[in-house]
């Protein structure tokens, strides 16, 4: 992703370059991400990782398409990295 | 695959074929198909890279012509633009005819069949084949104690299900593993969906409780990890929640 600051979770590049593949369209860059991230965390591992990128490329359209609101105690929680992130642009992007 | 995943994708995939509470099985069927087909429509493609969906006119390619065409804009819509769905398009929707609970349940075949073939591709396994359809009428049940307010949609909160609701929260055997955030409330007008979808999901990815041990691992991946992914699938579908 565009200003991609990295991450310290471990072998967290191969991770995110997987999930990127994973929803892109690049069979080529699916398969490479895919090979780096069997070799970082095995076969169960990947498949892990598989699954909740699926799971979350489903659970993520449940809530954009209900209008469900994050609960007040968590928005409360996530404010500072909420406004940091400046998520508030996908709510504007709204039709 | 851990055989408890296989054993929840296979059950998921099986119900899509199945009577649902206000569409057919053949009906579901379709919405799968159609969901998949989304991906290669060129007004869809416009769209999504439009500045505003709003500027552009068109017309579906649409693989099943049986369903209404609401039905068939919210296939479309979910499958390839989700992070600008607001409630002014969903009411766009009710006018064309589409019904609340009926799209609370297209909501569901579609985010099955989303995670389910992302899962596999992500795994590099081929899409599963959709399964036959069962015959049978939707039962048409809406939760008496449903109520609007919370997103476009009514809900069902725990403490207005009642006996003749699904287990739908899985109060029993307790503690509710389900605790009735926000996301486990948003397919509740339909409770079968919201159980189909979270039966599911928390194989895929791990149950309310799972998730807050944070001392053991339940997946060959740990939760940092875990999490990591999920925020990013979050952030590239532009998903607030």
């Amino acid at each position: 992703m565009k200003g991609d600051p990295g991450s310290d979770v471990p072998h967290g590049d191969t991770l995110l370059a997987f999930a990127d593949a994973a929803l892109g369209g690049d069979k080529a860059v699916l398969d490479r991400a895919r090979e780096a991230v069997r070799l970082a965390v095995g076969d169960a591992g990947l498949s892990d990782a598989a699954a909740v990128i699926g799971g979350f490329d489903g659970i993520t359209r449940i809530a954009e398409a209900t209008g469900i609101p994050l609960e007040p105690e968590k928005a409360a929680q996530t404010a500072d990295f909420f406004g940091a992130l400046d998520i508030g642009r996908f709510r504007r992007a709204k039709t | 695959m851990r055989s408890a995943l296989e054993t929840a994708q296979n059950e998921a995939w099986r119900r899509l074929g199945l009577p649902g509470t206000w569409w057919t099985g053949q009906e579901r069927l379709a919405i799968a198909q159609e969901c998949r087909a989304a991906t290669g429509c060129a007004f869809c493609a416009t769209r999504a890279a439009a500045l505003s969906p709003l500027t552009v006119a068109g017309r579906h390619d649409v693989a099943e012509p049986s369903l209404p065409a609401a039905a068939i804009e919210a296939i479309h819509r979910i499958r390839t633009d989700p992070g600008r769905l607001g409630e002014t398009w969903f009411l766009t929707l009710r006018a064309a005819g589409l019904g609340e609970a009926p799209y609370v349940e297209l909501v569901s075949v579609v985010a099955v069949t989303v995670a389910i073939d992302t899962f596999r591709r992500g795994s590099g396994l081929p899409p599963l084949p959709l399964p036959a359809a069962e015959p049978g009428a939707p039962s048409r049940r809406r939760p008496t104690g449903a109520k609007p307010g919370l997103g476009f949609v009514a809900t069902l909160a725990p403490e207005d299900r009642t006996e003749a609701d699904p287990d739908l929260y899985r109060d029993h055997p307790g503690p509710r593993r389900r605790v009735g955030a926000n996301i486990h409330r948003a397919l509740s007008l339909v409770p079968n969906s919201m159980i189909h979808w979270w039966d599911v999901l928390e194989e895929l990815y791990q149950s309310g409780p799972q998730m807050r041990d944070y001392g053991v691992d339940y997946r060959a991946i740990g939760h940092a990890q875990i999490e990591l992914l999920a925020a990013r699938v979050a952030a590239l579908n532009r998903c607030e929640y």
